[in-house]
């Protein structure tokens, strides 16, 4: 009885816990929802009202017909995505190095990899900027290598960690069986850290899909190349000053949905992952 | 043959340069205004068949904006000819912009606009920027709650308008808990210089730094009427509206929980616009004055021509066209974008489209710069020093007497300058 | 225990042969890191330079200014410190004045140094009855500094928590588990420059707002909390946003690092009898060490880097380090200042950093 009435009490608890912390982490995104429908008189009125009284898609209409949005959304794809496939891929290469090989010099490649982002990115910013100019390259590839910057690490550093928790017997037994480094790191390694894969790169991809200020002035001269948060910033109402809070509202909603969606996709590798990842040591 | 090809490349590319000339505008982002100058330059396009004008959008937000011009400038860049910029940037900007007197036209336009947005916009004896459209406070009021309480017309004294607000205020709370008499800009912002510099020049109290460089803030006026805006914060304004930008005010305004509201005249056509709760029940006047006469803060926006510009002859010549008679009647017509161009405020067109214009010349004309010329290169650091004070006092932090004198202090470390009466 | 085998894999143990072998398996590891110098040296050497050497410079933004080399002179300017008394303040006959029954003392503008720097203050306290005064050059920054300190210790902490929750709840079978994975990453995906706004909407200062108009429908506040302008609100604030933004990023990385932690290892403390609590400290908590630095590294470094919602919600009212040192570039044209407080920032991520790896024990080598 006492342990039975335990069990009830921990279910309770362990359901309690999981809906307050549901509801933290949902509510803005509501809200944000419930913004981008009403309209705007009511948007406005005091006090709030927490359901929309009449709904009005005017908002969303209003993002849907803005083209540089919608631009917007296929270069931040194309940019985040290469970012991501990138620092994925070389710092997978770093990461096999750092976490399964002995060298000098490791402790000092580890924290100059890290020194790359340890400064705000407006300190670099003048600086990276003038490197771009120097290279004379495009907004969208000038994107994808300085987003680097703040990405890179990040993969290095947790692939490395991923990859020094693997069980060296694996890797010896694949060496016993006559496959040389990179064979290993190919069959081996990738395929058993593939759903930390998914993580990190999902992760990074976020990253480069929100960072605002590098796109910011790289593509200011180039306007077709902008990138999903520099088309917000440039959202704006019809007159200066005014700010129009539904379309932005509405903008973060269809911004944040495609994101969803695709670690809905990814999930069943993650899945996969959770079952299959339980590597035999 | 790869030679003659190279060669023949050559030739077509500089024959291109020589043919079309490009200029590009970085101008507002903003909708309606985005079109308005689109349509301009589609204008001096078709009367100008050699020359390619492109209007980039810059982002709405002052500090954004500034913070993109600045890397253009410091990476000299010739990417941008024209460059729209605030009132309070030609002094800080200054070395990178050509002056405009040595272009054709600029002498006999400056004569046309209004003289103290000219004056802003020269530097030693260069005119840095033309200007484009202005912005000055204003004072919204209720015309319906006034005659419910039976006040005559808007409040002439800062006294007046407290004793208005909190009658109207009163009454109003009975139906309307949220209901409160007088709405602001109190964030600690460029904003709040804005609201600051209008109460302290409305009190005969200077202009922070008087226009020949003399440290003036410290002084009763200043002190006695910042002292009387911190009295507001909670009784007729939220205590909230220290916190408070322009959007923030007009949205409590417009959704009628205010009686009076200070702000730009964009809130006009917003507040008449339809579905706004207080369309058609409300106008503008003057700022209400303390000691000496109102005050509204001069805000707006002008064009520049870039030192970096490869065409500046044709970049001033595209400038000047934005900013002439014809184009700035189209923009106060269909924008609201007030007028820099005095004749404008007698166009019988124009009146008809914004009749507010005609009876607020006075508050055009008269604006009230902010010291940003004279404190040039370090205004941003004079704004900030000011408005940080006085929101400290707004919060109830510091009062006004111990604010002002650090901040004189603060001041005179920033500029260098002297200091004295106003 | 897994822990104890790690160790580097492609080596024999026959001193001879290792070395030959040692020496390959160094160079296919410096080829792998190939790419990642190429990118450091395209990309961030010279900014990174840069931003050290300006840090020893008077350069400013967008000027034609000649630049100088002045030493340590920003450093000096934004780091100076000192502490005065404050002597009490004496009525014309030499009485202590005494106003509410608390002491009254000179006010610090008088006694703190003017020159060479002028200081002013940053905070006043009492110690052993006596009234001291923090005065530094730029009172502003190291405000800035402490609460940016204060902000990054308690969100961190907040979130590894919040983090580690959700992780082992999604680790453990449950309907719905699917839809409470993605709806997880939805802060964490949600443009950062726009969930400052929708934070800015939910917690404006009059019942404008949701969080005014639901405090005073159940009976708290009066609908006028100024949860951005009340000074002992704004960290606050700061937190629950910074929280609520980054949570998922941390349990995503722990799920992550959950899910390479071998099966056999619980069942085998199962067979043992241990309780699932004691199996958490035994075998959970330190095979996710490696995993919780590296999260713990760079959730760290985000948040002492700390700039979009400061600077969107806050403006001037209060800096973290990163909005200051952006004010002073844009608006003060301060390359030198503006630098010399970016390499504030980087030292103290590298101090965390070293902190954060002798601490879980996971160091590289």
């Amino acid at each position: 009885m006492n342990k039975k009435t335990r069990l009830v009490l921990g279910q309770v608890f362990f359901w309690l816990l999981i809906t307050l912390i549901f509801i933290y982490l949902m509510f803005p995104f509501y809200w944000a929802t419930v913004s981008a429908l009403k309209t705007e008189q009511e948007l406005i009125q005091t006090p709030t009202s927490y359901f929309p009284k009449e709904l009005s898609l005017q908002n969303f209409a209003a993002v849907f017909r803005n083209d540089s949005f919608l631009r917007g959304l296929l270069n931040s794809t194309i940019v985040a995505l290469s970012v991501t496939v990138l620092s994925l891929l070389i710092g997978s290469f770093a990461g096999y190095a750092l976490g399964k090989m002995r060298f000098r010099g490791k402790s000092p490649s580890m924290y100059l990899i890290l020194a790359m982002t340890m400064f705000p990115q407006i300190a670099v910013l003048a600086g990276l900027y003038a490197v771009i100019r120097t290279l004379n390259l495009p907004a969208i590839p000038s994107m994808i290598l300085s987003y680097m910057i703040f990405t890179l690490p990040f993969t290095v550093w947790v692939l490395t960690a991923f990859f020094k928790g693997l069980p060296v017997s694996l890797l010896q037994a694949a060496q016993v069986d006559g496959a040389d480094m990179m064979q290993t790191f190919w069959q081996i390694l990738l395929p058993l850290t593939a759903p930390a894969l998914v993580t990190t790169g999902l992760l990074a991809f976020i990253q480069a899909w929100n960072e605002y200020l590098f796109a910011l002035t790289f593509t200011s001269i180039e306007p077709t190349a902008r990138t999903v948060p520099v088309a917000m910033a440039l959202f704006s109402g019809e007159i200066a000053r005014q700010e129009p809070v539904g379309e932005i509202m509405a903008a973060a909603i269809v911004v944040t949905i495609p994101l969803v969606v695709l670690v809905l996709i990814f999930q069943n590798r993650i899945v996969d992952g959770l079952t299959a990842g339980a590597v035999k040591g | 043959m790869k030679k003659i090809l190279f060669s023949l490349a050559m030739v077509l590319a500089l024959g291109t340069v020589a043919l079309a000339q490009t200029v590009t505008v970085a101008a507002g982002a903003v909708g309606q205004e985005l079109e308005l100058i689109k349509a301009a330059a589609q204008r001096y396009m078709d009367a100008n068949p050699g020359v390619t004008v492109n209007v980039l959008e810059t982002p709405d937000l002052a500090t954004d904006r500034l913070g993109l011009y600045l890397q253009f400038f410091e990476a000299q860049s010739s990417e941008i000819d024209v460059y729209q910029i605030d009132v309070i940037w030609p002094g800080d900007l200054a070395e990178h912009l050509v002056d405009l007197y040595q272009f054709p036209g600029f002498a006999e336009a400056a004569q046309e606009h209004f003289p103290a947005i000219v004056e802003n916009n020269t530097v030693d004896g260069q005119l840095l920027a033309i200007p484009w459209f202005t912005d000055a406070g204003l004072l919204y009021y209720r015309t319906d709650l006034l005659e419910k309480y039976g006040f005559d017309g808007p409040p002439a004294t800062w006294d007046e308008l407290e004793d208005m607000a909190m009658t109207i205020q009163e009454g109003e709370r009975a139906t309307n808990p949220d209901f409160w008499g007088y709405v602001w800009q109190g964030n600690s912002y460029e904003g709040l210089t804005c609201d600051g510099i209008e109460w302290v020049a409305s009190n005969n109290g200077g202009s922070i730094i008087s226009p020949d460089g003399v440290i003036t803030i410290n002084n009763p006026n200043a002190i006695e009427i910042i002292d009387q805006a911190a009295s507001w914060v909670g009784t007729i304004s939220p205590g909230g509206v220290t916190g408070f930008g322009e959007e923030d005010a007009r949205n409590l305004w417009q959704s009628g929980n205010s009686a009076f509201m200070r702000n730009w005249p964009y809130a006009f056509s917003l507040g008449n616009s339809e579905g706004s709760a207080v369309a058609g029940l409300f106008d503008v006047a003057p700022l209400p004055a303390g000691k000496g006469s109102p005050a509204a803060c001069l805000g707006g926006w002008q064009l520049a021509v870039s030192k970096y510009s490869e065409n500046p002859d044709v970049a001033a010549d595209v400038a000047l066209f934005l900013a002439s008679y014809d184009e700035q009647k189209i923009r106060a017509i269909q924008g609201s974008l007030n007028p820099t161009i005095m004749a404008l405020y007698e166009d019988p067109d124009v009146l008809e489209a914004a009749p507010f214009f005609g009876s607020l010349y006075d508050v055009f004309t008269g604006a009230q710069p902010r010291p940003s010329t004279v404190t040039a290169p370090n205004y941003a650091q004079v704004s900030r020093a000011f408005f940080t004070a006085v929101h400290d006092v707004l919060t109830g932090q510091q009062d006004a007497e111990t604010a002002m004198a650090l901040l004189e202090l603060d001041l005179e470390a920033i500029t260098g300058f002297p200091t004295g009466a106003p | 225990m897994a822990q104890t085998q790690r160790q580097t894999a492609l080596t024999t143990t026959k001193p001879r042969a290792m070395s030959e072998l040692a020496r390959r398996e160094e160079r296919t590891a410096l080829w792998l890191l190939l790419p990642s110098f190429v990118i450091i040296l395209l990309i961030a050497i010279y900014p990174l330079g840069q931003v050290f050497y300006s840090s020893f410079t008077s350069a400013r933004f967008a000027s034609s200014e000649p630049t100088r080399f002045i030493g340590f002179e920003n450093y000096r300017n934004l780091l100076s410190m000192t502490i005065r008394q404050l002597p009490p303040k004496l009525d014309e006959q030499g009485n202590p004045v005494i106003t509410d029954g608390e002491r009254q003392y000179e006010t610090w503008v008088r006694i703190l140094p003017r020159q060479p720097r002028r200081y002013s203050s940053v905070n006043e306290f009492n110690f052993f009855g006596r009234r001291y005064v923090l005065g530094a050059t730029n009172a502003e920054f190291i405000t800035a500094i402490w609460d940016t300190v204060v902000f990054s210790v308690v969100s961190v902490v907040l979130e590894t928590i919040f983090g580690l929750i959700i992780a082992l709840t999604l680790a453990t079978k449950f309907i719905g588990r699917g839809v409470m994975r993605a709806a997880m990453l939805v802060p964490w995906a949600i443009i950062t420059v726009v969930s400052a706004r929708i934070w800015e909407w939910i917690l404006a200062p009059t019942r404008l707002g949701f969080m005014n108009t639901f405090l005073s429908d159940i009976g708290i506040g009066d609908g006028n909390i100024g949860f951005f302008t009340n000074s002992s609100l704004q960290l606050p604030s700061m937190i629950t946003m910074d929280v609520w933004k980054t949570t998922p990023f941390m349990a995503l990385l722990l799920l992550a690092g959950l899910a390479t932690i071998p099966k056999e290892l619980y069942e085998a403390a199962e067979v043992d009898g241990a309780s699932k609590i004691r199996q958490f400290f035994s075998v959970t908590l330190p095979l996710l060490a490696p995993t919780l630095a590296v999260a713990l590294i760079f959730r760290t470094l985000d948040a002492l880097r700390v700039f979009d919602v400061f600077q969107v919600v806050l403006g001037s009212q209060r800096y973290s380090m990163a909005s200051f040192a952006q004010d002073m570039l844009i608006a003060n044209r301060d390359v030198g200042l503006s630098s010399a407080a970016s390499v504030v920032i980087f030292v103290l991520i590298f101090a965390f950093a070293i902190f954060y790896i002798r601490v879980l024990g996971v160091d590289s080598e």
